[in-house]
C-alpha cells in the first residue's frame, strides 16, 4: 500500500512542480489562454482526448453509467464521439480557428451579434461550474474509497494541486500537462480491461454467465437498445446525442475547441482534432466494457457496492495488485486533473474574454486582464467546492450532467449550423430561437418530465432550427461582414487566398507569384479524410460486432 | 475586505459539509457490514471460528440496528432505497445460515454465502432489470420516418448549399463575381 502512496505523492508532486515551471514563459493573455498558437497535430490529439476523458467524462462517471445500465455507455466512444471529432475536425474548426477568436461566444458574437453570444458564455459558465464541482465529488469519493481517507480534506488538495498548474500556467502548462496525462491514463489503465475479461471468460463468458445463468435483460449488452429504454432509447441516441449534443459538444464546449486554438497551424488544428477519435474509441475499453463485466466480480468476490459512480473504484482497489494500483490511480487522477485544468480555464476565459472585458470592465492593459484570468480561476474553484454538497444527492452524476448539456447544446446546435450553412441566418433570428429552443428544453425536462435528455436535446435543436429560419426571414439580412469568411459557401475562397497569403509573405514574394507547386497537400498518409474514413469504419464494425 | 470573503467562503463550505454527512451514513453503515463479513471470510480460513462469530455478530448487529431502520425509513420518501427494501428478507435468510454454518462448522458454502449477503447489500445495476426489446408499429414508422426524411432532407440542404456556392462564385472561366 505504501508503494501506492509513494507513486501517488510523486505524480501529484510532479503536476505541481510542472504548473510553477510552465507559468515562468506566461506573459500575456495570448499566452495564457491560447498557449500563444504553437502545438503541434499530436499535442492537440492528446489535449483533447484528455480534456474530454475525465472522473465524469470517462472512468468514473462513464463506468458507474455503464455499470448501471450496461454497454449502451460505449456509445459515447464507438458511434457519437468518434462522429462528433470527425464532422467537427472537417467542418467547423476551420471557421474558428481562422477568425482568431479565444472563445466559442465570439465566434457567435462576429456572426450574429453581441445578444447570443452574452446568453451562450453565460450558460456554459453555469455548466462549467457544475462540471467542475461533479469532478471533484467523483475524484473525492473514488480517493475515499481506495485511499480511506476523508472525503471533504481529499477533494481541497485535488482543488489546490489543479488549482495551481491552471492558475499559474494556462493553457500552454494544460495542453502540455495533458499530453502527458494522455500517455499515462493509457498505459495506467488498459492492463484492467484484459484482467477483467481473463477472469470472467472473455466477452463470450461473461454473457453466457449474465444472459443464461443470472437471466439478466440482453439489452445490458446492446450499443443501440430499443425505443422505450428508460436510460438511452436507440433512435435517440442517434438523433439527439450523435447529431445534436456530441456534435454541439464538439463544436461547441470551450474546453475542447479551445485546444485547437492553440494550434499552429489550421491543418494542426483540424488533423488533431480528427485523429482524437482513435483514443476516444479506445475509451470504452478502458472503462464502459469492464464495468459492464464488474458485476460478476462483485458478485463472486463478495465486493461492496454502495453506489453506481463508487463502483469503478471498487473494482480496481479489489483487483490490482499494489503498486499497479499506485500506477492506475496516477492514470486517473491525470483524467480527472486534465479535465478539471481544461474546464477551469476554459471558464476563466470566458468570464474574462466574454463578460468582464467586454461589459464590465474595458480598455484596460493585456496585463489587467491576464491577472483578472487568475482570479477568475480562484473564484471558478471556490464556487465549484460550494455546489458539491448538492451534486452529492444526485444518484447518477452522468444524468445531471447530460441533462443540462442537452437544454443548452440542442437550441446551440440549431443556430451554429444554420450560421455556417445558411447566410441567411441574422442575429435577431438566432437570438429569438437560441432562447425559444432553451425555454423549451427546460419545459420538456421540468412541465413534461421527460428524463431522457437525448429526446430534450433533439426536440430542442429541432424548433430552435425552425424558429430561427423563420424569424430570419421575417426580418432583415445579415450585413456582409458577418458573413463573408464566416459562412461554407464563401469559406473556400477565403481559404485558398489564406493559404496563399501565408505562403507568400514565407517566401517574401507576392501572392501572384505563387507556384502550383506551393499548393501542395500533406502526404496521403496524413490525409484528414483518408483518416477519418478509416475511423467511420471502425466505429460500424465495433457496431456491428456489439450492436 | 479579502479575509471576510475567505472567512465567509469557509463557513460556507463547513455548512454545506454537514449536509451531506446523512447522504454518507446510508453508504457507510452498509460498508461496516460489509467489511465485517469479509473479516469473518478471513478468520474462518485460519480456523478463528471463535472470532468469525464475533464478527458475524458486529455484522448482524449493525444490519437490525441501523441498516434496516434507515431502509425502511427511506423507502417511504424515495424510490431509491426500494431495491434494498426488497432485498431484505433474502438478506436476513442468509444471515441466518451463516450463523448456523458457523455453529456446525460446516464451511463449504459459507464463503458463497457471504459474498451473497454483501451483494444483497450492495447496488445493483438497474439495467438488469429493463425490459426485453418490444418494437411496435408506431416504432417502425417513427423509425423509418425520421431517418428517411433525415436523408432527404441532408440531399435537398446539400443541392441547395452547391447551388448557392455556383451563384455566388462562378465556375471556372466565368466571372467570378462576389455578391453580398
Amino acid at each position: 500500500m505504501w508503494s501506492d502512496f509513494i507513486i501517488i505523492g510523486i505524480y501529484l508532486a510532479l503536476m505541481f512542480v510542472a504548473g510553477i515551471f510552465f507559468s515562468r514563459n506566461i506573459k500575456n493573455t495570448a499566452d495564457y489562454f491560447l498557449a500563444a498558437r504553437s502545438a503541434p497535430w499530436f499535442w492537440i490529439m492528446g489535449s483533447v482526448w484528455a480534456t474530454n476523458i475525465g472522473f465524469l467524462h470517462g472512468y468514473l462517471a462513464h463506468g458507474g453509467a455503464a455499470y448501471e445500465w450496461g454497454l449502451i455507455q460505449a456509445n459515447f466512444e464507438w458511434f457519437q464521439g468518434p462522429f462528433g471529432y470527425i464532422l467537427t475536425g472537417i467542418f467547423f474548426i476551420a471557421f474558428y480557428w481562422r477568425a482568431s477568436i479565444y472563445t466559442v461566444p465570439q465566434f457567435l458574437e462576429r456572426r450574429y451579434g453581441s445578444g447570443l453570444s452574452v446568453v451562450y458564455s453565460l450558460a456554459w459558465i453555469v455548466i462549467f461550474i457544475v462540471t467542475i464541482a461533479a469532478e471533484f465529488y467523483l475524484g473525492g469519493i473514488f480517493l475515499k474509497n481506495i485511499l480511506h481517507i476523508p472525503f471533504w480534506p481529499t477533494v481541497l488538495v485535488l482543488a489546490t494541486v489543479v488549482g495551481t498548474y491552471t492558475l499559474l500556467g494556462g493553457l500552454g502548462a494544460a495542453i502540455m500537462m495533458e499530453f502527458v496525462q494522455f500517455i499515462i491514463m493509457i498505459l495506467g489503465t488498459m492492463p484492467l480491461l484484459f484482467i477483467l475479461l481473463h477472469m470472467v471468460g472473455g466477452i463470450f463468458g461473461l454473457k453466457e454467465v449474465m444472459l443464461t445463468q443470472w437471466g439478466i435483460s440482453p439489452q445490458y449488452f446492446t450499443v443501440l437498445p430499443d425505443l422505450h429504454h428508460p436510460y438511452g432509447p436507440g433512435p435517440w441516441i442517434i438523433l439527439g446525442q450523435c447529431f445534436v449534443v456530441t456534435l454541439g459538444w464538439c463544436a461547441g464546449h470551450q474546453s475542447m475547441v479551445q485546444r485547437n486554438l492553440g494550434a499552429r497551424s489550421i491543418y494542426d488544428a483540424k488533423f488533431g482534432y480528427v485523429v482524437a477519435a482513435i483514443p476516444k474509441t479506445l475509451g470504452a475499453f478502458l472503462y464502459s466494457v469492464p464495468m459492464v463485466a464488474a458485476p460478476i466480480i462483485f458478485a463472486r468476490s463478495g465486493i461492496f457496492v454502495e453506489r453506481a459512480d463508487a463502483s469503478y473504484g471498487k473494482l480496481i482497489l479489489n483487483l490490482l495488485p499494489s503498486g499497479m494500483l499506485g500506477l492506475f490511480i496516477a492514470g486517473l487522477l491525470s483524467a480527472g486533473l486534465s479535465s478539471i485544468s481544461s474546464v477551469l480555464n476554459s471558464t476563466s476565459t470566458m468570464i474574462v474574454k466574454d463578460i468582464y472585458e467586454r461589459f464590465l470592465v474595458r480598455g484596460r492593459s493585456d496585463h489587467h486582464y491576464f491577472i483578472a484570468g487568475r482570479i477568475a480561476t480562484f473564484g471558478i474553484i471556490a464556487a465549484s467546492l460550494l455546489l458539491v454538497p448538492v451534486v452529492l444527492k444526485v444518484y447518477l452524476i452522468m444524468w445531471l450532467e447530460q441533462t443540462l448539456i442537452a437544454m443548452v447544446l440542442g437550441p446551440f446546435m440549431g443556430v451554429l449550423m444554420l450560421a455556417i450553412f445558411w447566410r441567411r441566418t441574422n442575429a435577431t433570428g438566432s437570438l429569438v430561437g437560441f432562447i425559444t429552443g432553451g425555454i423549451f428544453a427546460i419545459f420538456l425536462q421540468q412541465g413534461l418530465g421527460v428524463r431522457v435528455f437525448f429526446q430534450i436535446s433533439w426536440w430542442s435543436f429541432v424548433l430552435t432550427f425552425f424558429v430561427t429560419m423563420v424569424v430570419s426571414l421575417l426580418t432583415e439580412k445579415p450585413r456582409l461582414e458577418q458573413v463573408e469568411g464566416m459562412t461554407w459557401d464563401s469559406d473556400f475562397r477565403s481559404k485558398v487566398g489564406l493559404i496563399l497569403e501565408e505562403r507568400a509573405e514565407k517566401k517574401g514574394i507576392k501572392v501572384t507569384e505563387i507556384s502550383r507547386g506551393d499548393l501542395r497537400r500533406p502526404p496521403w498518409y496524413l490525409n484528414i479524410k483518408y483518416w477519418a474514413t478509416a475511423i467511420l469504419l471502425l466505429q460500424i464494425v465495433l457496431l456491428l460486432f456489439f450492436g | 475586505m479579502r479575509k471576510i470573503v475567505f472567512s465567509l467562503w469557509l463557513v460556507s463550505l463547513f455548512i454545506f459539509a454537514g449536509l451531506t454527512v446523512a447522504q454518507e451514513r446510508f453508504n457507510d453503515v452498509r460498508q461496516k457490514v460489509a467489511d465485517s463479513l469479509t473479516a469473518l471470510k478471513t478468520s474462518v480460513s485460519s480456523g478463528d471460528f471463535e472470532n468469525a462469530q464475533k464478527h458475524l455478530d458486529q455484522a448482524v448487529s449493525i444490519w437490525e440496528s441501523e441498516v434496516k431502520p434507515m431502509i425502511r425509513e427511506g423507502v417511504k420518501s424515495n424510490e431509491q432505497f426500494r431495491e434494498y427494501f426488497e432485498r431484505m428478507d433474502e438478506v436476513d435468510r442468509r444471515l441466518a445460515n451463516l450463523s448456523q454454518m458457523l455453529k456446525t462448522q460446516e464451511t463449504r458454502e459459507l464463503e458463497s454465502e457471504v459474498n451473497a449477503v454483501i451483494w444483497g447489500i450492495s447496488h445493483h445495476p438497474r439495467g438488469f432489470n429493463v425490459p426485453q426489446p418490444r418494437y411496435s408499429t408506431w416504432d417502425w414508422v417513427f423509425g423509418l420516418g425520421i431517418g428517411i426524411g433525415f436523408c432527404g432532407l441532408a440531399v435537398v440542404f446539400g443541392l441547395y448549399l452547391r447551388k448557392s456556392y455556383y451563384r455566388r462564385y462562378k465556375r471556372q472561366g466565368e466571372d467570378s463575381v462576389l455578391k453580398g
